[in-house]
């Protein structure tokens, strides 16, 4: 799925380790995450959002084409 | 908790557990072979509980293990696991066919675990480096 993730973080100047500690996830996941490897669950992408303050649309493209 | 605080805590368990099983199954099979030595079978079966234990303890730890993981890292020993159960079904099928149509040789049942365990490795390799990278 695409998504706004590498962007926000790198808006936050985190790296992946720091935005992986923030969501109790490896650093493993986010960069799965960034590269469209991986999907996160809802719970992780509700976290995701709440972290940066956003709506989940904004950050992940639902749209599955 | 970190992948690194789980996977300390793994190996924790991990490393003692193998070294019991491994002495203790090949101990025992020794031990057991040995013509001069007679042991009552009660004691033998309890003797040969002791691998049995370990390898409880393995799987506990791996299922600990499992839990203490991020949702992406758990899918991924999910995977392996799965993968690990199909090779020792195909194996089991595919090797009992044999037994029955072309007279093979019996497969010892205890081969199944290990073959479980590189079924499991090679998954999990396979899955790790498709959705992780192994420089990751």
């Amino acid at each position: 799925m695409k998504n706004q993730l590498k962007v926000l973080r790198a808006n936050h100047g985190w790296s992946q380790a720091v935005l992986g500690e923030k969501l109790d996830v490896s650093r493993q996941t986010i960069n799965a995450i960034e590269t469209e490897r991986y999907d996160p669950s809802l719970p992780l992408a509700f976290k995701i959002a709440r972290l940066f303050k956003l709506p989940i649309e904004s950050i992940f493209d639902g749209d599955l084409g | 908790m970190t992948t690194k605080q789980a996977t300390r805590r793994y190996f924790q368990i991990f490393v003692p557990a193998m070294i019991l099983y491994l002495v203790s199954t090949f101990g025992l099979n020794y031990l057991f072979d040995q013509p001069d030595i007679e042991i009552h079978i009660a004691l033998k079966i309890a003797m040969s509980l002791v691998p049995i234990c370990a390898l409880l303890s393995l799987f506990w730890t791996h299922w600990r293990y499992m839990n203490d993981l991020d949702e992406l890292l758990r899918e991924i020993q999910i995977k392996g696991a799965f993968g690990g159960l199909a090779i020792v079904m195909l194996v089991a099928t595919g090797w009992g066919a044999l037994e029955k149509i072309l007279d093979a040789p019996a497969l010892e049942v205890f081969l199944l675990n290990p073959i479980f365990w590189v079924g499991y490795s090679v998954t999990t390799a396979y899955f790790t480096w498709r959705i992780v990278g192994f420089k990751e």
